[in-house]
C-alpha cells in the first residue's frame, strides 16, 4: 500500500448530543455555497422519545454552531431514516429518507421547498434510496439501494432515466450505498453488496470497477462493504471503507494509495463540557484510550468493530466523505457521532 | 391433546420435531420442521449442538440500515439487535443457550448505563455457552459487564468486596446451603484484583451516565497483581494462596455445581416443574464430562424425560421466546424495517426486558411470566404480526394452504392451519372453539368466485386466534 504523506488528520468537528449542538448518528455532510456543512442525523431507533434526536445540523468546519432544522416523523419536512443529502447549483437541499421512499427539499434556512417521491420498483419509483448527488446540468443521481439500481431525476422528481440491476456483473448492483461524480461527469457508485466501486460514462455506461477484475490484493486492502464516496478535482476517489471501518483514497485508476483509520481528539465542544464537569474531564486526560486488545477467548483476532468500539479515536461506521473547497476532507464517523477531518495539502 | 395433522402418520415425529425446535430455538415453521423430519431426530440435535458449522452470521445490512444498532449506545437498539438475532439465526440453540445465561447470569443495563457491553456478554454466551461451565465461569469472571455489575472493580486486596464472590457461589454455579460465609470472603479475596481498564474514569462515566464526547466506549478485562490478594485462603475446606482460577477449579470439582446447574438446564429446557430423577441424569452427565454443557445438552434433548408427552407444553413461554417465535412464524424482520423496536417493546411490556433483567436473580418464570395484563399483551403483540397477510410467513402458510387444496372444511382448516403453525397441538375444547369459529363463516375455499378474495384473510384471522390459545403460550 503507497501512504499519501500529504494527507494527515486536522481536527474534529461534533460531539454526541440528542438534540442542539452536536451529533447522533450522522450519515451524510454536504456544504452549501457559502461552505457551510449540513450533517445529516439518522439517529434511531424509532421512538417517539428518540424521533428528535433525527435533524440537520448546520455548523463550519471550523466548529462554529449554527442551528438545526427538521425533527422525526412522517409528516412533510420530518424524517425517519434520513440517508443522504446534496445541494444543488441554486442552494436547495434534496434529503432522500430511505424508509418513507421520498426527497425533500429544503431551503438553506430548513424552509421545506418540495417533496417528491414514490415507493415501489418501477422506473422512476424508488426503494430505501440511500443516496444522492447533484450533476453539473442539476439532474439528480440516486442510489435506489432496494431496487439495486442508479436513477436520473430532475430537480422536481421528473424521472429522466435508470441504470442497472440485481447482479454481480458489469453495470449490475448489489444494494449499491454511495454516488459520486467526477468533474466530467462520470458517475461512481459504491456497490455494497459487491465490495466494489463502479466507474460509469455520464450515460450511465460501464468504464471501470475498482478493485479491477483479477486484481490481487493483500485482503487487509481490500474494499468491503463501500458507502459514501467522492472524486477530487485530480480524480482521486475517497470512498468510506464501511465494512472495514477505514477510509481509503484511491488513484483514478482505482490504486490504492492510502488508508485511513482514524486519529480523533476531543473536539472543541467536547472540551467545553468537560470544563464544566472537571472531575470527569481530569479522569479523562488520566485515562489510556487506546488500549491494546487481547482477542477474546475463542477468537483469532479482535475484529475492526471491535477494535473502534473500544479505540476512541478511530473510525467506527464512516459512512461518507466529503471534500470542501479548501482542502479539507469531510469524513462523517457515525457511530462516534462526528466528523473526522484531513487535510490534503498540495 | 388431538391429533391435527392431515398426515397422520407423521404426526409424532412432527410433535416431538416441534417440541425441540420450540425448546432448543424459538420455534420452527411448517417447511423447517419438514427439513429436520428429512434429517432425522438425533441428526438435528447434533446439528442444534453445533453452531460453529452453520454459516457465518452477517448482519451487515442489519447494521447499515440501523444505524442505532452498529454503535449499539442504546438499551432498545441493543434488545432489537438481540431478538433480531433470536428470529433470523441458523443457530437457534446459539441463541437460546445464551438466552439460558443471561437469565442465570442476569446482568442488567440499569446499572451499567452501557448497552453493548451487555451484549458483549451474550457474545460470550454465545462463544462458550456450550462449552465447559468451568471456562464459562472464567470468562464470566473476567467480563467488564460482570465486573461492573457486581462491584469487583471496587474488590481491592486490602478492601475486599463480596458481592461477586458471593453471587458466584449462590446465584451461578452452587447454590445457598453449600457453602459457607467464610467461603464467601475467601472467594472475594481470591478475586481481587480482576478489574477493568480506565475503571475509575468509567466509572464516573456510568454513574453520570455520561455520553460525551463521542459516545459509549468499551470496557476491557485487565488484573492487576498488585492489587490481589495473594495470601492463604481456606475455600470449601482447601487452602492455598487461591487466585479465582482456583476458587473455579473448586467450585466446578464440587458435586454441589453440578447438581445446581443440572437444575438450572432441566428448569430452563424441560420444565416449570422440579422433576429430581431427571436432574440426577443431567447432573451425572455434567460429572462424568467435566461440566461439558454441549454434553449435557444432549443428554436433555435425547432424553426420555425431555421427549415424553408430559414434558410438551410444560413450559411457559418467555416473552422473548413469545416474540421471537411469533415473529419467525411471520417471516418478520428478514429484511431491515424500523418496527423491530416495537418488538422489544412489547417484550419489555410482557414482562422480560432483555438486557436488564430486574435483578441478579433474574426472572421469576414459569407461571409469573403471565398476569391479565401481560397475557393481553402477549396476545395482542403475536396477533398483530400473525394477522397480517403480507408477511412473508403469513404469505407462505397461504400458498401452501391453496397448493394444497382448493378448499377446507371448518376442522380441516384448523388442522391444516396448526400443523402450518409450526406443528401446534391442542386440547379438544380448543379445537372445537376455533373450528365453531371458522364454521360460522363457511367453508373456506381459495377460488376466486367464492372466497371474493378473503380466502386470505380469513386464514389470517384464524392464526391470530392460534396464537392467542393457551396451547401457544406454552412452550
Amino acid at each position: 500500500m503507497t501512504t499519501i504523506a500529504a494527507i494527515r488528520y486536522s481536527h474534529t468537528v461534533g460531539s454526541l448530543s440528542n438534540q442542539g449542538r452536536g451529533f447522533q448518528n450522522p450519515v451524510d455532510v454536504a456544504l452549501d455555497s457559502q461552505d457551510v456543512m449540513y450533517v445529516l442525523n439518522r439517529a434511531g431507533p424509532e421512538l417517539a422519545i428518540r424521533l428528535p434526536y433525527k435533524r440537520v445540523s448546520m455548523c463550519t468546519v471550523d466548529e462554529e454552531f449554527l442551528g438545526e432544522f427538521g425533527t422525526g416523523g412522517t409528516d412533510v419536512g420530518e424524517f425517519w431514516w434520513p440517508s443522504s443529502l446534496a445541494f444543488d447549483s441554486h442552494d436547495r437541499l434534496y434529503v432522500t429518507d430511505e424508509a418513507l421512499n421520498r426527497i425533500t427539499v429544503f431551503s438553506t434556512t430548513g424552509e421545506v421547498l418540495a417533496m417528491w417521491g414514490e415507493a415501489g420498483s418501477a422506473l422512476g419509483q424508488i426503494d430505501h434510496p440511500s443516496y444522492i448527488a447533484c450533476d453539473a446540468d442539476d439532474n439528480l443521481l440516486i442510489a435506489d439501494s432496494g431496487n439495486h439500481r442508479i436513477q436520473k431525476f430532475t430537480t422536481d422528481g421528473g424521472f429522466i432515466e435508470s441504470w442497472g440491476a440485481y447482479g454481480n456483473g458489469e453495470g449490475s448492483f448489489n444494494t449499491p450505498w454511495g454516488i459520486a461524480l467526477d468533474g466530467e461527469g462520470n458517475v461512481y457508485v459504491s456497490d455494497w453488496g459487491n465490495d466494489r466501486i463502479q466507474k460509469l460514462t455520464p450515460r450511465g455506461e460501464s468504464l471501470e470497477q475498482f478493485p479491477r477484475p483479477g486484481t490481487k490484493q493483500p485482503g487487509a486492502d481490500r474494499i468491503k462493504n463501500p458507502a459514501g464516496l467522492c472524486v477530487d478535482s485530480e480524480g482521486l476517489i475517497y470512498v468510506a471503507d464501511w465494512g472495514n471501518e477505514r477510509v481509503r483514497v484511491l488513484s483514478p485508476g482505482g490504486n490504492l494509495l492510502a488508508t485511513l483509520r482514524g486519529e480523533s481528539r476531543t473536539p472543541s465542544w467536547a472540551n467545553e463540557y468537560f470544563e464544566a464537569n472537571p472531575e470527569e474531564g481530569a479522569l479523562r486526560l488520566e485515562a489510556d484510550l487506546s488500549p491494546v486488545l487481547e482477542s477474546p477467548s475463542g477468537s483469532d483476532s479482535v475484529s475492526d468493530r471491535e477494535e473502534s468500539a473500544n479505540v476512541e479515536k478511530l473510525l467506527w461506521g464512516p459512512t461518507a466523505v466529503k471534500l470542501d473547497g479548501h482542502g479539507n476532507i469531510l469524513i462523517v464517523d457515525s457511530c462516534r457521532h462526528r466528523i473526522q477531518v484531513y487535510r490534503r495539502d498540495h | 391433546m388431538t391429533q391435527t395433522s392431515p398426515v397422520q402418520h407423521e404426526q409424532g415425529e412432527l410433535s416431538l420435531m416441534a417440541h425441540l425446535m420450540r425448546r432448543a430455538g424459538f420455534g420452527a415453521t411448517y417447511e423447517e420442521l419438514e427439513d429436520c423430519l428429512a434429517q432425522g431426530y438425533e441428526n438435528t440435535v447434533e446439528r442444534l449442538l453445533h453452531p460453529e458449522d452453520a454459516p457465518p452470521w452477517d448482519d451487515s445490512l442489519f447494521r447499515r440500515y440501523h444505524v442505532d444498532q452498529n454503535s449499539l449506545m442504546l438499551i432498545e437498539s441493543a434488545q432489537s439487535y438481540w431478538l433480531y438475532r433470536m428470529v433470523n439465526s441458523r443457530s437457534p440453540l446459539e441463541e437460546k443457550i445464551a438466552l439460558f445465561w443471561h437469565g442465570l447470569f442476569a446482568t442488567a443495563y440499569g446499572k451499567l448505563n452501557h448497552a453493548k457491553a451487555v451484549v458483549n456478554q451474550t457474545d460470550t454466551f454465545r462463544r462458550h455457552g456450550l462449552g465447559t461451565f468451568r471456562n464459562l465461569l472464567s470468562e464470566l469472571s473476567r467480563d467488564p459487564a460482570m465486573i461492573f455489575w457486581l462491584d469487583n472493580k471496587d474488590n481491592h486486596k486490602d478492601a475486599p468486596n463480596e458481592n461477586y464472590g458471593r453471587e458466584l457461589l449462590e446465584l451461578f454455579s452452587m447454590g445457598i446451603g453449600t457453602y459457607t460465609e467464610a467461603d464467601v470472603k475467601a472467594a472475594a479475596r481470591a478475586f481481587t484484583g480482576w478489574t477493568i481498564a480506565n475503571q475509575d474514569y468509567m466509572s464516573v462515566r456510568a454513574s453520570r451516565d455520561s455520553i460525551w464526547p463521542h459516545g459509549r466506549l468499551d470496557w476491557q478485562f485487565v488484573y492487576r497483581p498488585e492489587d490481589h490478594d495473594d495470601s492463604p485462603k481456606t475455600f470449601l475446606n482447601q487452602t492455598g494462596c487461591f487466585n479465582g482460577e482456583d476458587v473455579l477449579d473448586i467450585i466446578c470439582g464440587h458435586p454441589a455445581s453440578s447438581w445446581f446447574l443440572a437444575g438450572k438446564l432441566h428448569s430452563f429446557f424441560v420444565s416449570d416443574q422440579p422433576d429430581e430423577s431427571a436432574t440426577q441424569i443431567i447432573a451425572e452427565d455434567l460429572r462424568r464430562t467435566g461440566g461439558d454443557v454441549r454434553s449435557a445438552m444432549r443428554t436433555i434433548f435425547l432424553s426420555d424425560f425431555f421427549r415424553s408427552e408430559r414434558a410438551r407444553y410444560a413450559k411457559v413461554k418467555s416473552p422473548a421466546e413469545v416474540v421471537a417465535g411469533v415473529a419467525r412464524m411471520a417471516g418478520a424482520f428478514g429484511v431491515p424495517h424500523w418496527s423491530i423496536v416495537n418488538m422489544a417493546l412489547d417484550a419489555n411490556f410482557m414482562g422480560q426486558e432483555i438486557l436488564n433483567p430486574p435483578t441478579v436473580e433474574g426472572w421469576h418464570t414459569g407461571t409469573e411470566w403471565v398476569d391479565t395484563g401481560t397475557l393481553m399483551e402477549r396476545v395482542n403483540s403475536a396477533a398483530l404480526l400473525v394477522g397480517d397477510p403480507a408477511q412473508p410467513g403469513v404469505q407462505n402458510i397461504i400458498r401452501r394452504l391453496r397448493e394444497a387444496q382448493p378448499a377446507y372444511a371448518a376442522g380441516e382448516l384448523v388442522d391444516a392451519c396448526l400443523t402450518q403453525a409450526g406443528g401446534l397441538e391442542v386440547s379438544e375444547a380448543t379445537h372445537r372453539e376455533l373450528t365453531a369459529f371458522v364454521a360460522s363463516q363457511g367453508e373456506l375455499s381459495f377460488e376466486p368466485q367464492f372466497s371474493d378474495g378473503c380466502a386470505e384473510q380469513r386464514v389470517a384471522e384464524l392464526l391470530q386466534l392460534i396464537v392467542s390459545t393457551r396451547e401457544y403460550q406454552m412452550s
